[in-house]
C-alpha cells in the first residue's frame, strides 16, 4: 500500500499546484493576460515573461494562470451539472422502476451510443461555441455515466432491509432517498466525479484544438494550444506549456482517482 | 442464442431511432446555412433561396425529416451537400480508414497492455506495478493531439523518417500505405495503453480478490495452474468488454488525430461537415457510429461467454 | 536534398521513394487548403474549385496581372459605339483536350448551357433579364466570330464573363457531359488536362501537349503565356497547415498557395523555400451596422475610425508584410489615384471629443469575429485594444464562420471583422458591399447618393469618367463611415526552390502554367 499512496501523494501535489494556480491566476497575475505587446511578440522565456509571450506578445505565464481558473471553472460546473442531472435521473429511474425506468434508460444508453466528445460536438454547436456552451454541453454528455452509476447502485440498495425498515416506518418515498439511498451513491460518485474533471479538462482543450471549445480571447490551456500550432516551429514553448500543464494536471487527477478509488470503492475499480 | 442477439437488437432500435430523431433536429437548431456558407460572402439572397429550395431545406422541418427517415429506411442516407457525393458511400469509404487505424492501434495496444496490466496485478504494490501504473497515468494523461504533433514534430520533421502528410490506402499500395498511418497508429497505440493497463489491472485484482481463488491456492494447486485456469480467464472477459467500450469511444476520439495526421476518415468528415453544415452528412456519420457502437457491445456480450463460463446466453 | 537525407535514414523510405517511381520529380506538387466542390466552372464552386478548373478551361476573355481584362480565347474584341454590340473574334487552331477544335458555335452552344437555369451557373442572373449585363442574343455569324449584344450599356459586361468565380465563362467541349446532359469532366482549351479526381485526397492533371499558346512572352494574370511545362500537376488536399507545413519542408509538396504569415520569415531563411507575396483585392473590413441605436449616430462611428490606427494594426496583423488601405479600391488598380491613398485620420483625442459629444458613456459593443479567417480575429483583437484607448468598451464574441456568415447575411449585429474576396474591377467591388438594407440585409454601405454615383460607374467605360466617381466615392465613404476599410488581401506563397518561375498573384490562387521544376 505504501508504494501506491506515493503515487496518491504525487497526485495530489500536482493538483494541490493547479488548484493554487488558479485561485492565483483569478486574483492577480504577472501581467494582464490579454493586454497586447507587439514588442514582445514570440519573445522566448525571459526573465520578464518567464515562458515567454504568445503572438500578440502576452504573458504565457499569466494567460496560464488565467487559463488554470477558467478550466478549473469550467470543470468544476461541468462535473456539478452532470452530477446533480445524472443522480436526479439516476435515482428516479433506479427507485420507481417500471416505465419510467425503461424510458429513462432508453435515453441514457441513446446518449452513451454517442462518443462524449461527439454529443459534445453537436450539443455545442446549439449552445454555442462559449463558455456556457461548453459546460452545458459536456455537463450533458456525461449525465449519462452518473445516472447509470447512479440508478445502479439505487437497485442494488432497493431490496435491503434498511430501506424497507425506512418504508414500513412510514418515511416518505423521497425522504427514504434522501436520508438512505443517496448517501451510498457518495463513494461511486466522488471516484467518478473525480475521472469527470480529468475527461472535462481534455474534452475541453480537444473541442478547442478543433475549433469548437471556449472562444479566445479569454486563454484557456486548449485555445491556448490550439492557438500555438501555427507558430510550433518558431516558439514551441508556446505549444510546450499548455501541452505539459494538461498533462501534468491529469496525470495528478488521474493518480488521485486511483488512489481514491481504493479507498472507497474497491468495486468500481476497472470502470472507466 | 439467436433470440438473445434478437431482443438485444430489439433493445438497440429505439436507441438508434432517438438518436436519429435528436442528431436531425438538434443539428437544424444550430446557426449557420448551408446554402449561404457554399455560395460564400457575395451571395444574392435571391441565389441562396434558390439553393436552399434545391437542397429541400425550405420544406417544413417534419416533411424533412419524414423524406429523411423514409430514405433511410430503404438504404438511403443522401447525398452530401458540399460534395454531392452519396452520404453511405462517403461514410463507408471513411469509416473503413479510420476503423483500420483503430482496430490495428487498439489490437497492438492489447497485446501489450492487458499482459502488462496482468503482471502488475500479480506483483501488486511492487516496484514494477508501481512503474507500469505510473506510465500507464502518464500516457493517458497526455492528450492526444499534443501527442500526435510531438510524434509528427520528431519522426516526420526532424528525422524525416516518415512522410508528413497525405494518405495512401493500404489495400492499394501497402508498402507505401502503411509509411502513412503509422504515427497516427503510434500515437493511438500510445494513448491506448495507458487505458487498457490500468483496466487490466483492475480486472485482473478483481478477479485476485474472489474467494474461489483462494480456495483454488488452499486446495494446494500450483500457482501457475491457478492463472492459468482460474485467474486470467475470468479476468479476460471484462477486460474484453472494456476493449469493445474502448473501440466504440475511439471513433469519436479519432477525429483529433486525423486532423494532425491529415488521414480521411470518419472524425475528420465529421469535423468538415459540422463545419460547413453539411446536414445529410453529419446524420449520416452520427448515425452509423451509433449503430457502430450498439453493433460492437452487442458482439462483445455474445462472446462474453467464450471466456467467461460463469455467464450463459439464455 | 531531403529524398537523399530519407534514403539514409531509413529502410522503409526507400520502398516510398521506390513507389513514387522516377516520373515523380515531373508532377509539380501544389498544396490545397480544403477539396474541391466540383469540376464544373462556375457551378457549386468555391475558390479552390476555381483554382483547379481555370487550369483546364479558358473563357473568351481573362483577367491580366493588372486586373484589365484582356482577350484569351478570343483574338480581339470589337465594341460597337452604342456599346451594345460585342464582337468576339476566335483564335485559329484552340484544340479542346481531345482533340476538337474550337469553333464559335461551342461558344453559342456554352452559352445557352449556361443561361440555362437547370444548369445552375453562379453568373446566370448578372447576364439574363433584369441582370447588369442582360444579354439578349449571341450569335456565330461564322466559324470564327461571336456576337454578343445588351439591352443597355454596361462598362462591367467583359469583367464579369471573365470573372474567376463564373469559371470564367469557360467554353466546353461537349464531350465534357453525360448522355443526359448532366457534367461529367471538364474537356476544355486549358493548358492542363483532367486526369483523376480523388475525393479528399488529391485532383491529378496532365500537361496538354496540343496547348493552343497565345502569341505572348509573359504569363499575364489568367493570360498571356500559358504553357505547360511540366508533365502533371497534383493538387494534394491537406486542410491542416501545421501539416502542409511540414510537408513543404519535408520536400513532399512543392508549392503551398497560402502560408501562414507567421512562417513566411522560416520560409525565406530556409535554404530550400522561397516566398512569394501578392496583394489581392479581397478587403478586410470593420462592418459597423448603421442602424444599430449606438452606431446609427455618426459621430461614433467617425470616433471608431478615428481611434483606430490601421497602420501600426496591419503592419502588426501581417507582421509587417502588408500595408493598411482605408480605400475599397486595391493598389494594384489603375484605379488607385493618389485620391485613394487618403485614410482616415488616427487621432484619439479627437475620437475622445466626439464620443463624449455624442453622449457615449462606456455602453459595450459586440464586435464578432471568426478564427477560421485567422486575420480576421487578429484583426478583431487589435481593434479591441485600440477601441479601448479611447474609452470604447468592444466586448470579443468569436464565432464559427458559418455562424457568423449568418449573422452577416441578416444584418444582425453590431460590429464584426469581415473578409470579402475579391472582385477585380472596383465597381464589382463596391457593389457587393452597396445597396439598400431595407432589401439586403446583408448590404453595408446604404448610401442612394452614392449608389447613383456607382451606378454611373458601371455605365461608363471611360476610364477618366470612372477614375473621377471612384475618387468621389472614395471622399464619401471617409466621410460618412459606413463601415471602416482596414486593408487588402495579402497572400504569401511558400514553395521549393527548385520549382521555376512561381509567383503569388492578385487572384490568389496556384496557377501551374510556364512553372518548372529544375533537377
Amino acid at each position: 500500500m505504501k508504494t501506491l499512496s506515493a503515487n496518491a501523494m504525487v497526485g495530489g501535489l500536482f493538483v494541490g499546484a493547479f488548484v493554487i494556480a488558479a485561485c492565483i491566476g483569478s486574483v492577480w497575475t504577472p501581467y494582464d493576460p490579454m493586454a497586447l505587446d507587439m514588442k514582445a511578440r514570440l519573445a522566448g522565456p525571459s526573465i520578464q515573461h518567464l515562458l515567454g509571450a504568445d503572438e500578440f506578445g502576452r504573458d504565457v505565464l499569466s494567460r496560464l494562470m488565467l487559463g488554470a481558473s477558467a478550466s478549473g471553472i469550467v470543470s468544476l460546473a461541468t462535473v456539478a451539472i452532470a452530477t446533480v442531472l445524472g443522480t436526479a435521473l439516476g435515482s428516479i429511474s433506479g427507485y420507481l422502476g417500471g416505465w419510467t425506468d425503461r424510458v429513462l434508460v432508453a435515453v441514457t444508453n441513446a446518449l452513451l451510443a454517442f462518443p462524449g466528445i461527439l454529443l459534445a460536438l453537436g450539443l455545442l454547436a446549439i449552445f454555442g461555441a462559449n463558455k456556457y456552451g461548453i459546460v452545458l454541453a459536456l455537463g450533458i454528455a456525461y449525465t449519462p455515466s452518473v445516472a447509470r452509476i447512479v440508478r445502479g447502485t439505487v437497485l442494488s440498495l432497493r431490496e435491503r432491509e434498511f430501506i424497507d425498515a425506512s418504508r414500513v416506518s412510514g418515511d416518505s418515498e423521497m425522504y427514504t432517498l434522501l436520508r438512505h439511498i443517496l448517501p451510498n451513491c457518495l463513494a461511486p460518485l466522488t471516484v467518478l466525479s473525480t475521472s469527470m474533471f480529468g475527461w472535462t479538462l481534455l474534452s475541453e482543450s480537444a473541442l478547442s484544438f478543433l475549433g469548437l471549445g471556449v472562444p479566445p480571447p479569454a486563454p484557456t490551456w486548449g485555445n491556448m494550444l490550439a492557438a500555438a500550432r501555427p507558430y510550433l516551429a518558431q516558439a514551441a514553448w508556446l505549444a510546450i506549456f499548455p501541452g505539459l500543464c494538461i498533462s501534468i494536471v491529469l496525470l495528478g487527477i488521474n493518480l488521485l482517482g486511483d488512489a481514491l478509488r481504493d479507498r472507497l470503492d474497491p468495486k468500481m475499480r476497472g470502470m472507466q | 442464442m439467436l433470440r438473445f442477439i434478437l431482443s438485444r437488437m430489439g433493445m438497440a432500435v429505439p436507441t438508434v431511432f432517438l438518436v436519429a430523431v435528436v442528431v436531425f433536429f438538434l443539428i437544424r437548431l444550430v446557426p449557420g446555412d448551408p446554402a449561404a456558407l457554399l455560395l460564400g460572402d457575395m451571395a444574392s439572397p435571391e441565389s441562396v433561396a434558390a439553393l436552399r429550395s434545391d437542397l429541400g431545406l425550405d420544406k417544413n422541418i417534419l416533411a424533412q425529416f419524414a423524406i429523411w427517415l423514409t430514405n433511410v429506411f430503404q438504404g438511403d442516407l443522401g447525398t452530401s451537400i458540399t460534395t454531392k457525393e452519396p452520404v453511405a458511400h462517403l461514410v463507408i469509404e471513411r469509416f473503413k480508414v479510420s476503423a483500420g487505424i483503430v482496430l490495428v492501434a487498439v489490437a497492438l495496444a492489447s497485446l501489450v497492455a492487458v499482459p502488462a496490466g496482468f503482471i502488475a496485478a500479480l506483483r501488486q504494490n511492487s516496484k514494477l506495478d508501481l512503474t507500469l501504473v505510473s506510465v500507464a497515468a502518464l500516457l493517458l494523461s497526455i492528450p492526444t493531439f499534443w501527442l500526435g504533433l510531438v510524434i509528427l514534430l520528431i519522426f516526420g520533421l526532424k528525422l524525416g523518417w516518415l512522410p508528413v502528410v497525405g494518405y495512401v490506402s493500404v489495400a492499394e499500395d501497402p508498402s507505401r500505405g502503411l509509411l502513412y498511418v503509422l504515427m497516427p497508429i503510434l500515437t493511438l497505440f500510445l494513448h491506448e495503453i495507458g487505458v487498457l493497463v490500468r483496466m487490466a489491472r483492475a480486472s485482473a485484482l478483481e478477479v485476485l480478490r474472489l474467494d474461489y481463488i483462494t480456495h483454488a491456492r488452499a486446495k494446494g494447486l500450483p500457482e501457475r495452474t491457478v492463472l492459468w485456469r482460474h485467474v486470467f480467464p475470468n479476468a479476460f472477459a471484462p477486460t474484453l468488454t472494456l476493449i469493445g467500450l474502448v473501440l466504440g469511444n475511439m471513433l469519436g476520439g479519432i477525429a483529433v488525430v486525423e486532423t494532425v495526421f491529415t488521414i480521411p476518415g470518419l472524425g475528420r468528415l465529421l469535423v468538415d461537415a459540422i463545419f460547413g453544415r453539411d446536414y445529410p452528412v453529419i446524420q449520416g456519420c452520427l448515425l452509423f457510429i451509433a449503430v457502430i457502437y450498439v453493433l460492437v457491445n452487442l458482439i462483445v456480450d455474445l462472446c462474453y461467454p467464450l471466456f467467461d463460463p460463469r455467464v450463459k446466453i439464455t | 536534398m531531403n529524398r537523399r537525407q530519407r534514403l539514409a535514414a531509413s529502410a522503409a523510405a526507400i520502398a516510398l521513394t521506390l513507389a513514387c517511381g522516377p516520373a515523380a520529380a515531373e508532377t509539380l506538387k501544389i498544396a490545397l487548403n480544403a477539396d474541391i466542390r466540383s469540376l464544373d466552372p462556375g457551378v457549386n464552386r468555391d475558390a479552390n474549385s476555381d483554382a483547379v478548373v481555370l487550369h483546364m478551361v479558358e473563357g473568351l476573355v481573362a483577367y491580366s496581372e493588372d486586373a484589365s481584362v484582356k482577350p484569351l480565347l478570343a483574338k480581339e474584341v470589337a465594341v460597337s459605339d452604342d456599346d451594345l454590340t460585342y464582337t468576339f473574334t476566335l483564335r485559329d487552331g484552340v484544340k479542346f483536350h481531345n482533340g476538337n477544335v474550337l469553333t464559335s458555335a461551342d461558344v453559342v452552344w456554352n452559352w445557352n448551357r449556361y443561361m440555362d437555369e437547370a444548369t445552375k451557373w453562379r453568373c446566370r442572373n448578372d447576364f439574363a433579364d433584369g441582370g447588369a449585363a442582360h444579354v439578349v442574343s449571341v450569335t456565330a455569324p461564322d466559324d470564327k466570330t461571336v456576337v454578343f449584344k445588351l439591352e443597355k450599356p454596361n462598362a462591367l459586361f467583359q469583367a464579369t464573363l471573365a470573372r474567376t468565380d463564373c469559371g470564367m465563362t469557360g467554353i466546353l467541349d461537349k464531350s465534357s457531359f453525360n448522355a443526359d446532359g448532366s457534367f461529367n469532366v471538364p474537356v476544355g482549351t486549358g493548358p492542363f488536362r483532367y486526369k483523376e479526381w480523388r475525393k479528399g485526397e488529391f485532383i491529378d492533371l496532365e500537361a496538354f501537349a496540343d496547348y493552343a499558346v497565345r502569341d505572348e512572352e509573359k504569363r499575364d494574370g489568367y493570360t498571356g503565356a500559358k504553357r505547360p511545362l511540366v508533365e502533371a500537376v497534383r493538387f494534394a488536399v491537406i486542410p491542416d497547415r501545421s501539416s502542409a507545413k511540414a510537408a513543404l519542408l519535408n520536400g513532399d509538396i512543392d508549392i503551398v498557395p497560402d502560408v501562414p504569415y507567421a512562417d513566411v520569415e522560416e520560409f525565406k531563411q530556409n535554404a530550400d523555400t522561397a516566398v512569394s507575396l501578392a496583394t489581392n483585392p479581397g478587403i478586410v473590413a470593420l462592418l459597423l451596422q448603421t442602424r444599430d441605436p449606438l452606431l446609427k449616430d455618426m459621430r461614433i462611428r467617425k470616433a471608431i475610425a478615428m481611434a483606430l490606427d490601421t497602420k501600426t494594426m496591419v503592419e502588426g496583423i501581417t507582421l509587417g508584410l502588408g500595408k493598411a488601405n482605408n480605400s475599397l479600391i486595391p493598389p494594384t488598380s489603375k484605379y488607385h489615384s493618389p485620391a485613394q491613398t487618403q485614410g482616415y485620420s488616427y487621432d484619439p483625442e479627437a475620437a475622445k471629443a466626439l464620443l463624449r459629444e455624442a453622449g457615449y458613456n462606456g455602453q459595450p459593443i459586440k464586435l464578432i469575429a471568426n478564427t477560421r479567417y485567422s486575420n480576421t480575429y487578429d484583426a478583431a483583437i487589435v481593434a479591441q485594444a485600440m477601441l479601448q484607448q479611447v474609452g470604447i468598451t468592444a466586448e470579443l464574441e468569436v464565432l464559427e464562420w458559418a455562424a457568423q456568415l449568418d449573422r452577416y447575411q441578416s444584418g444582425n449585429y453590431t460590429a464584426m471583422v469581415f473578409p470579402y474576396s475579391g472582385r477585380y474591377d472596383p465597381a464589382l467591388t463596391m457593389d457587393s458591399v452597396m445597396g439598400n438594407k431595407d432589401k439586403e440585409p446583408r448590404k453595408v454601405w446604404d448610401d442612394p447618393e452614392a449608389q447613383a454615383m456607382l451606378a454611373d460607374a458601371v455605365r461608363y467605360s471611360d476610364p477618366a469618367k470612372r477614375q473621377e466617381l471612384f475618387d468621389k466615392l472614395h471622399a464619401r465613404f471617409l466621410e460618412t463611415v459606413p463601415f471602416i476599410m482596414l486593408y487588402n488581401g495579402l497572400e504569401a506563397s511558400a514553395y521549393q526552390k527548385h520549382v521555376q518561375n512561381y509567383a503569388a498573384s492578385i487572384f490568389s490562387m496556384p496557377r501551374a502554367w510556364e512553372v518548372t521544376i529544375a533537377e
